[in-house]
């Protein structure tokens, strides 16, 4: 045992490609939330809807690059856009990747439009940002505000596809490669969505604790809670995907189940039994069934939350691991394995990781310095008016 | 030309917008009707036919001297520790297992002498099967992998953006992202040859003839006239690439 | 909701909106027109790909030159190396690429005559098939009674013409093989032929050659198998091609008198050898012709000679 092909030591796709699909993943999803108060009308997801919003534009705009870095030309990435060529899966990244950017902004532009106005007023660089961003158009009459929010509900309805489109892409483009036995599932694609969309809703409950805890803000309870059941009940259906699809590997016994059998009880049994499935899919479970089901206490009630939301951001990122290494460790000739271990200060290192996951939220900081994310923010103390 | 009221000027820039943005839409896609035509020179001389490459490899013949690797790397600068063909020793043992390696260090030579309870072993020549539905060329999200006109699976090194998604999709290991040019690397039949009417370096290196190449489209050629008299099989039929390097003797335990 | 208070119904005012369309347009259109001017000419002449491509692939020097380049300079070394053995191993193949020695004669060759050169093929391994020639050249020096383990092989085997074959091996004759199966196998019913225990040994030279074998028992030459001195070339899984070899280079490669043979620890090992060319002034007065076959003296110490009545006894 342990033949692989001499081209197949040496990993191809990288940590950078593992980010990737996460942090579409967390546009999808962060996205997904922001509909669901502007489409179906969620109204106890007003307090986290731009800020959902918000997280979805700068994840997006730092969603290239993983990928440019991982590119052996990044100077040629153009031509995807040129010359897509579409037998290919990937050749549409381009523009769905575009198409959803200008999406989003639009979205945000017709979102927060009375308010980048209201800061073009003052004086400063921020607010000088603002007049361009605005064209230098400052009427705002609730003409013009209708026009927005039905110019917003619009964008949110055409943004859901799209997002399921971006991501479930991502999903397809992995689902897709025939060669590799641990991707090519048609599920790949519905399973990569279910996780966006955990991810998406994790990152801005695990955000929206920090950012409140930071400034002192009082928690939205009715807002929490719901995000709570939503993550509660898309973490089912993902995780339940995921083992439906490894049930069908198991039982349907074709020529890779004994390779892909091997390679979950050794090369992946920490990150993905273990750490993915026992750990932080078992537990966030049960604590979100907890907090959905019982009557708890707020302060409980919260960390368990918190806690559930870091543990599947985790679980998310862990899945990515293991589908896009994990997949790549099965050598093509189905005779033994590969290893993966990316390096710490190299140009597709952890390094790199750590700061292209950060990034976006300095950015988001960065907006919410030009326009407020919580515009109806009540500070820690004075008692919230609704619930 | 009067302006008719009934149609405000509104109107008519609206329509000349949309008319204008269907235009544009349709032009995203301006190569639509891109196929393959035919090969150059095919007008001008209508008798000889556009020959189409093809490769055999005769299992039973090889002797694993990798003769042929040492010559693709000298032919073709392969980088260290990539490769664009090798050869797999499989050894099956009397209990059915198998092992199965690659010489893949010290100028590719095998040295360890036989074992006792070795029952059957055999060396495997593989290399890019330049298939018919390749799909490293189907993936290739930029139109730089390609299939050229006398069936050579080829990689335009300066459009490549390295991306790596042919590495993934192609079943049989053959292509790898070159350390030093960024781009995928792979076997190109030795095009620079063949076109010149030479053999690829591997064919001309095999001492044992285990390796062929040769013009399916010549009904005489060595390479034609072989595959009528001999069965042949091809790498994982099942992926419905439908290569066209084709394996006589090909025993079960290869993949 | 329009039926009790259309008057507070707010008509949505778009204007505002409309340069961000007019934005957008021009990104577009911009885009398109940079995408038309930076799409290669040639893209999609053949398909979806720069044509010009196939060029640069194309624009690459070969650095294999081919047999027929070093024929045209070493004449006289591939008239000797077309006729024995390697006859299929081309030039380069153990003397490196040719590119730039073929440009500039004074960039020399590779010379591969070091021992592990030759094992590169012919070092014993499981895989390598049957009947492939290969040696463990440990128990192959101390079958010759070579003692110094550094001897190159082509101290005795020329790599051009390892075996000294006599005669072109392209003019080998095929052995009959087939015919012996169809003498027996066309209209006989014998069921014993169908038992594979029972079935006659063809594949060893004796069952057909058993008065040679009988007399080559009684030889000096044991140790060696038929094939040593018969070489046998596989073509099929079912015939193959013999050579007689009697260039009497053929024989001294064992018995010739070397300094790296024999008398290894004051032990004589290895076959009986003998100084060479002075063995021909030794057994004769008026000098032999060096290139006759040894066996015109020697065959009794072989095997009795062919005979057609012998043969077709059998």
């Amino acid at each position: 045992m342990n033949y692989v092909f001499p081209n197949e030591l040496h990993v191809t796709w990288t940590v950078m490609i593992v980010l990737y699909p996460y942090i579409t993943g967390l546009v999808a999803g962060a996205f997904i939330v922001s509909s669901l108060y502007h489409v179906f009308g969620r109204e106890e997801l007003k307090p986290i809807s731009r800020f959902s919003l918000a997280s979805a534009f700068v994840f997006l705009l730092f969603a290239t690059l993983p990928l440019l870095m991982h590119l052996g030309h990044p100077e040629r990435a153009f031509n995807i856009m040129l010359t897509p060529h579409f037998t290919s899966a990937m050749a549409g990244f381009g523009y769905i990747y575009t198409t959803y950017l200008i999406l989003v902004a639009l979205e945000i532009w017709f979102v927060m439009r009375c308010d980048l106005i209201k800061r073009a007023q003052e004086s400063g660089f921020l607010p000088w940002i603002c007049r361009i961003v605005v064209l230098f158009n400052y009427k705002d009459t609730p003409e013009t505000r209708e026009a927005d929010h039905r110019v917003t509900k619009f964008l949110a309805g055409l943004g859901i596809p799209l997002a399921c489109m971006l991501h479930g892409y991502v999903g397809f483009l992995f689902g897709s490669i025939k060669a590799n036995p641990w991707w090519a599932t048609p599920m790949m694609f519905i399973i990569f969505i279910f996780s966006a969309i955990v991810s998406g809703i994790s990152v801005l409950i695990f955000h929206y604790f920090i950012v409140s805890r930071i400034n002192g803000w009082k928690i939205d309870a009715a807002c929490v809670r719901s995000l709570a059941r939503y993550l509660w009940a898309f973490m089912m259906v993902a995780v339940a995907l995921e083992m439906m699809e490894l049930l069908s590997i198991a039982y349907e016994q074709t020529e890779a189940t004994d390779v892909l059998g091997l390679l979950i009880r050794t090369k992946l049994f920490w990150s993905y039994v273990v750490l993915q499935f026992m750990v932080c899919s078992l537990v966030p479970f049960i604590m979100l069934a907890v907090t959905a089901l019982f009557r708890l206490s707020d302060r409980v009630a919260y960390a368990l939350i918190w806690l559930s939301s870091c543990m599947l951001l985790a679980q998310v990122l862990l899945m990515r691991w293991n589908v896009v290494i994990g997949g790549q460790l099965v050598s093509k000739s189905m005779r033994g394995f590969t290893s993966y271990m990316p390096g710490v200060w190299e140009k597709e290192g952890l390094i790199t990781a750590a700061v292209i996951f950060t990034l976006p939220f300095g950015i988001l900081y960065v907006f919410h310095r030009i326009v407020s994310l919580f515009p109806d923010v009540e500070k820690e103390g004075i008692p919230p008016h609704g619930v | 030309m009067p302006c008719n009221d009934s149609i405000s000027r509104r109107t008519m820039i609206r329509r000349l917008a949309i008319g204008a943005s269907g235009t544009l839409l349709l032009s995203i896609f301006p190569k639509l009707s891109f196929g393959k035509e035919d090969a150059p020179g095919a007008s001008q001389t209508p008798a000889k036919k556009r020959p189409l490459y093809a490769y055999a490899v005769d299992t039973s013949r090889c002797i694993g001297c990798c003769a042929c690797m040492r010559a693709c790397r000298a032919e073709n600068d392969v980088p260290e520790g990539r490769f664009r063909t090798w050869v797999e020793r499989y050894r099956v043992r009397a209990n059915g297992e198998a092992l199965v390696d690659v010489a893949a260090q010290d100028n590719f030579v095998f040295t360890e002498p036989p074992a006792e309870d070795i029952v059957k072993a055999f060396f495997v020549p593989k290399l890019c099967n330049h298939c018919e539905k390749s799909v490293c060329s189907q993936v290739c999200p930029v139109g730089a992998s390609y299939e050229s006109p006398e069936g050579v699976v080829l990689v335009d090194q300066k459009r490549c953006i390295g991306c790596g998604y042919c590495v993934q999709a192609c079943p049989y290991g053959t292509r790898f992202i070159h350390p030093e040019t960024h781009t995928a690397g792979k076997c190109t039949l030795c095009y620079h040859r063949i076109t010149r009417g030479e053999l690829p370096a591997c064919v001309l290196a095999c001492p044992k003839g285990a390796r062929m190449f040769g013009d399916l489209h010549d009904p005489l050629s060595h390479l034609s006239v072989f595959m009528k008299q001999r069965r042949y099989r091809v790498l994982k039929p099942e992926m419905g690439t439908h290569p066209k390097c084709y394996y006589i003797d090909l025993d079960l335990e290869v993949v | 909701m329009t039926k009790q208070n259309d008057d507070m119904k707010v008509r949505p005012d778009y204007r505002h909106a409309y340069p961000v369309l007019v934005i957008l347009f021009v990104l577009v259109t911009a885009g398109l027109t940079v995408r038309r001017l930076l799409v290669p000419k040639s893209f999609g002449e053949y398909g979806y790909f720069r044509a010009d491509a196939m060029d640069d692939e194309k624009a690459i020097q070969p650095r294999h030159v081919g047999r027929a380049a070093c024929v045209e300079c070493h004449e006289d070394i591939a008239a000797i190396h077309a006729k024995d053995v390697h006859a299929s191993v081309e030039c380069e193949t153990c003397h490196g690429v040719g590119g730039k020695h073929v440009k500039d004669n004074d960039v020399p060759m590779a010379r591969a005559d070091a021992k592990n050169d030759c094992l590169v093929c012919h070092r014993q391994l499981d895989a390598r098939p049957g009947s492939f020639p290969q040696v463990d050249w440990q128990k192959h020096y101390q079958f010759v009674g070579v003692n110094d383990p550094t001897t190159a092989c082509v101290r005795c085997h020329s790599g051009h013409e390892p075996l000294y074959l006599d005669h072109d091996l392209r003019t080998a004759r095929l052995h009959p093989l087939i015919q012996q199966c169809n003498s027996c196998h066309m209209g006989r019913t014998d069921e014993t032929l169908k038992k594979p225990d029972t079935h006659p040994k063809i594949f060893q030279c004796d069952y057909c050659h058993a008065d040679l074998a009988k007399s080559f028992a009684q030889g000096s030459h044991t140790k060696v198998s038929c094939t040593t001195c018969h070489l046998f070339i596989k073509e099929t899984a079912f015939s193959g091609r013999i050579v007689r070899n009697t260039n009497p280079k053929f024989c001294l490669l064992c018995h010739r008198k070397e300094a790296f043979k024999g008398n290894a620890g004051g032990k004589e090992s290895g076959p009986p050898t003998i100084e060479w060319p002075a063995h021909i002034k030794d057994v004769s007065k008026d000098a032999l012709d060096p290139n006759r076959p040894c066996v015109n003296c020697h065959q009794d110490q072989i095997h009795a000679l062919y005979t057609k009545e012998a043969h077709h006894a059998m």
